[in-house]
């Protein structure tokens, strides 16, 4: 099966591109609009503009499917999955399999199936995240065969976002036990878990006009305190640090500003913005507080998904990030902002 | 769904898989099991999120002989969330010895063991945010955690022990929104139980009656009652509930409120280590997770047996607080500032035994005065690690100066049919007979802790590392110069498999009622050298599940309103 994975310089698209480079059923291609910092061999990879509709009907010719595993900004995301929804559609229908998120439940708490409202009130991300799918739709509506896959929070070795970033926290103590501001489910997913549900979902029969989507979260992932303080000890930052909600509020809206300028700052002057602490944002903090839990049991029924342990998934995040203090983070990880 | 009783309608029967009356840790750890179970759960909580005073009252009762037990209104807080409001937050498990029948110990014996209750407590635990539930220093603190008491080395009296801290979690907060949120739960707010109403054959609860103190009554008539009111509140409820069982229900053999336990605790003796102040842990250690934990001195169980020994623990301690001859700033700065601090918390600071003379408070403020910097970095600590903190450092702890320090004791009461709750002539707002308390100690608790102190002094002697001597004459007044522990209420509607002699069978149950249970200490036959909290927790656990296995087949959702049968 030729594969076209968009967004294969990131975490989720890099993934996916090593593990399908591995098995012979698959031909896959990547592309990104920066070239790959780490390139695998024999893969081949496109420079592209996935907002760039010409561009992206020519890259399109050929391939049987397409993993939208676009980051990035508002543009990129909404845009892009419209983009790609008219290039298929020139292209032939290959299928689409589209990597959207939880944050398009909005601030929905309590157990949540994938037939939930969407709720485009997380700031621009959520916004753009269900303005995707919304393209998505419109294309298994004319005809087109897609998947939506929904994953929480995705962990695991290379996750800049919730292994990498939660590891300087904690090391830096500023995170640590929240008490009731940490008691939210955390929804973990390990990368692998992930990567095996788009390669399910590249090949689960679809009725017509069906356009099936999966919630991806590991049924023993823990509420965010159980990881914070399991991956602090698991990298000796220790004793973990209870954090009160006092302090947490003055990181995120008194010092989270200031280091927002000066990261742009940086940016701008070409400055490695590595050497500044992450500025936690406060849609961070509150989705720490979410009572919201992924119901992803159709995930395990219908795409046959065995879930990495949480055990595992921890112990293969924390030697990543004990390691990557010594790596630079890798390029084109995307923002979680809300 | 968490909401005012007031707002159910008047006469209304509410319904749910299972009642269980009282937010306290044990109902509330009840409440989130049951519900992940996918069991309806209607909470009845008298109190509110906050204090309320004309609630608390309802707590109001009198004590005899007087001044050995508090009045039954101290030391437990009648709203959401119940005494985690005010709790210390000392965690640690029941040992193994404290579930066998010893012959030494009378009326002793579960009839469940420890490993049946093992299961459960990772998870109380957890809840009670203490962190692991790992209770050995070397396991906890790591390979590297240094020896209690560098040198000491005994088969008899075991130091590796530790007791955690939580932080201390307040149940009503932490937990108000998991509550909130579980689609199967109802927690209704200024709901007080007023009576357990039994079916005329007295085998079942028909319905428990529910009354607000601005007057509403409703009753709910659920497929489980699960009582988990604290060991007080569990005995006067029984009691006054006698319109088909006259004696109160589960009360055939008089033994409800009964066997009254609390502990037995005092400072006693004086202790000398040996060599530099580095070799002793006195004060409060933190394990990776950041848990406070402490050091404990125990007599190995085996030795317990051979010596007929109730369980007890102890903990170096600094000398007598009230007494200004111990000339530390800290501790005559807390003497004085007493009538600031909590009744439960400034207990210990009023020695009832004497009268504090002029002398004695112009001692204590030189003190204060003679020593300035110590007592200002104690109040930035304070200030800093407690009361700032929401982890808070557990208590006063002293820089050891000179490795001189006396033993707190914490001592299991042997349990006594004489020593009981029972009701009083008067009653509350809603007209429930308040509780006469008339705890007793025997002879034979201060007996046990003396041969405890024989056995820890033998083996510092034996050791070489230290002296321990204590004045065998007035360690009776030593372990009863506050009274009864405060908190600790239990043993008022025991566990056991014979009726005659218990309240509730192994899994909880009111032995003649099939649908009604009991959560909390007051379920303890006995008492341990432990706080209760940890263990009533995990038994509140253990009986969510048996609860889950028997009612398989669940009723959806709290139905409301609906007339009672």
């Amino acid at each position: 099966m030729k594969v076209l994975i968009l967004g294969g310089s990131g975490h989720v698209g890099g993934r996916l591109l090593q593990i399908m480079a591995g098995d012979a059923q698959y031909r896959p291609t990547g592309a990104s609009r920066s070239a790959p910092s780490h390139g695998l061999p024999g893969i081949q990879f496109l420079q592209l503009n996935t907002c760039d509709v010409p561009a992206l009907t020519q890259a399109l010719e050929g391939f049987d499917a397409v993993v939208n595993c676009v980051a990035g900004n508002a543009q990129s995301i909404a845009q892009g999955a419209q983009a790609l929804v008219t290039a298929a559609q020139l292209a032939g229908y290959p299928r689409i399999i589209h990597l959207s998120t939880m944050s398009v439940y909005g601030r929905a708490e309590g157990t949540v199936r994938e037939d939930a409202t969407l709720s485009p009130e997380l700031g621009w991300y959520g916004r753009a995240k269900c303005e995707a799918e919304d393209s998505i739709r419109a294309y298994a509506r004319q005809g087109g065969s897609a998947v939506v896959l929904r994953p929480g929070c995705v962990f695991g070795s290379r996750s800049e976002l919730w292994v990498g970033r939660i590891a300087r926290w904690l090391q830096a103590g500023r995170l640590g036990d929240l008490g009731a501001a940490g008691d939210g489910w955390s929804n973990l997913v390990h990368i692998d878990d992930v990567c095996k549900a788009v390669l399910a979902a590249l090949s689960l029969h679809i009725g017509a006009h069906e356009q099936p989507v999966f919630n991806l979260a590991a049924p023993d992932s823990p509420r965010w305190n159980t990881y914070f303080v399991d991956l602090s000890v698991a990298l000796h930052c220790t004793p973990v640090k209870r954090i009160t909600a006092r302090q947490l509020k003055i990181d995120a809206y008194l010092a989270g500003p200031p280091l927002k300028v000066a990261n742009l700052l940086f940016k701008r002057l070409h400055w490695p913005t590595s050497a500044l602490p992450d500025c936690m944002p406060p849609g961070l903090t509150a989705l720490w507080a979410q009572h919201i839990r992924l119901d992803a049991a159709e995930a395990g029924r219908q795409l046959g998904l065995g879930w990495t342990t949480y055990v595992d998934g921890l112990q293969s995040s924390a030697a990543w990030a004990a390691r990557s203090t010594t790596e630079p983070p890798i390029k084109g990880a995307a923002k979680w902002t809300r | 769904m968490i909401t005012d009783a007031n707002t159910v309608p008047q006469g209304a029967c509410l319904q749910a898989d299972i009642c269980v009356v009282g937010a306290g840790p044990a109902g509330i750890t009840l409440a989130l099991e049951l519900s992940a179970q996918g069991l309806s759960v209607l909470m009845l909580e008298s109190g509110f999120l906050d204090e309320d005073s004309k609630t608390q009252q309802l707590y109001e009762g009198d004590v005899a002989p007087g001044q050995l037990h508090s009045p039954p209104d101290k030391y437990r807080q009648r709203r959401f969330g119940g005494s985690t409001a005010i709790w210390g937050g000392r965690c640690m498990p029941f040992d193994p010895i404290d579930f066998e029948t010893r012959p030494h110990v009378p009326h002793s014996g579960w009839p469940i063991s420890y490993d049946d209750l093992l299961p459960y407590y990772p998870h109380a635990n957890e809840l009670s945010e203490a962190g692991r539930f790992s209770y050995l220093a070397e396991e906890a603190l790591g390979p590297n955690a240094l020896p209690f008491i560098r040198g000491f080395e005994s088969q008899c009296v075991l130091t590796n022990g530790l007791e955690r801290f939580s932080c201390p979690t307040h149940f009503g907060k932490r937990y108000a929104k998991r509550l909130r949120l579980a689609p199967n739960v109802t927690v209704l707010l200024g709901a007080n139980c007023t009576g357990i109403r039994l079916e005329p054959q007295g085998h079942s609860v028909r319905a428990v009656d529910v009354s607000t103190l601005a007057g509403n009554r409703f009753s709910a008539n659920c497929r489980a009652t699960v009582l988990a009111v604290g060991g007080l509140e569990t005995a006067r409820l029984l009691l006054a509930s006698r319109d088909v069982a006259p004696a109160g229900v589960g009360n055939f053999h008089d033994v409800v409120g009964r066997y009254y336990m609390c502990h037995i605790a005092g400072n006693v003796g004086r202790l000398l280590i040996h060599g530099p102040r580095e070799n002793v842990r006195h004060g409060y250690e933190v394990t990776p997770e950041g848990v406070y934990c402490r050091r404990r001195i125990a007599v190995a169980p085996a030795e317990q047996r051979r010596l007929g020994l109730a369980n007890a623990v102890a903990r170096l301690h600094f000398p007598r607080i009230t007494d200004p001859a111990h000339r530390n700033g800290v501790l005559s700065g807390l003497f004085l500032a007493r009538r600031l601090i909590s009744y439960e918390y400034g207990k210990r600071l009023n020695d009832s035994s004497h009268a504090t003379s002029g002398i004695d408070y112009a001692r204590h403020c030189l003190n204060v005065a003679a020593d300035p910097f110590d007592t200002t970095a104690f109040l930035l600590h304070w200030l800093r690690r407690r009361s700032l903190a929401e982890r808070k450092f557990p208590s006063v702890i002293l820089r050891n100066r000179t490795n001189r320090f006396s033993l707190e004791m914490h001592g299991e009461q042997i349990p006594q049919a004489q020593s009981r709750v029972l009701l009083g002539d008067k009653v509350d707002a809603l007209g429930m007979p308040q509780l006469h308390v008339d705890w007793r100690y025997s002879p034979a608790d201060i007996d046990s802790i003396r041969g405890t102190l024989d056995v820890i002094s033998k083996a510092f002697l034996v050791s070489g590392t230290a002296r321990f001597d204590y004045d065998a004459e007035t360690l009776e007044e030593d372990l009863t110069r506050f009274g009864a522990y405060g908190g600790h209420h239990i043993g008022t509607a025991r566990m056991g498999s014979d009726e005659r002699t218990s309240v509730v069978d192994a899994d909880c149950r009111v032995h003649s009622v099939q649908n009604l249970y009991i959560a909390g200490s007051a379920v303890f036959p006995t008492s341990s050298q432990a706080n209760p909290t940890l263990t009533l927790i995990a038994l509140s656990l253990r009986l969510a599940h048996t609860l889950g296995r028997r009612l398989a087949e669940p009723l959806q959702t709290v139905k409301a309103a609906e007339a009672c049968v």
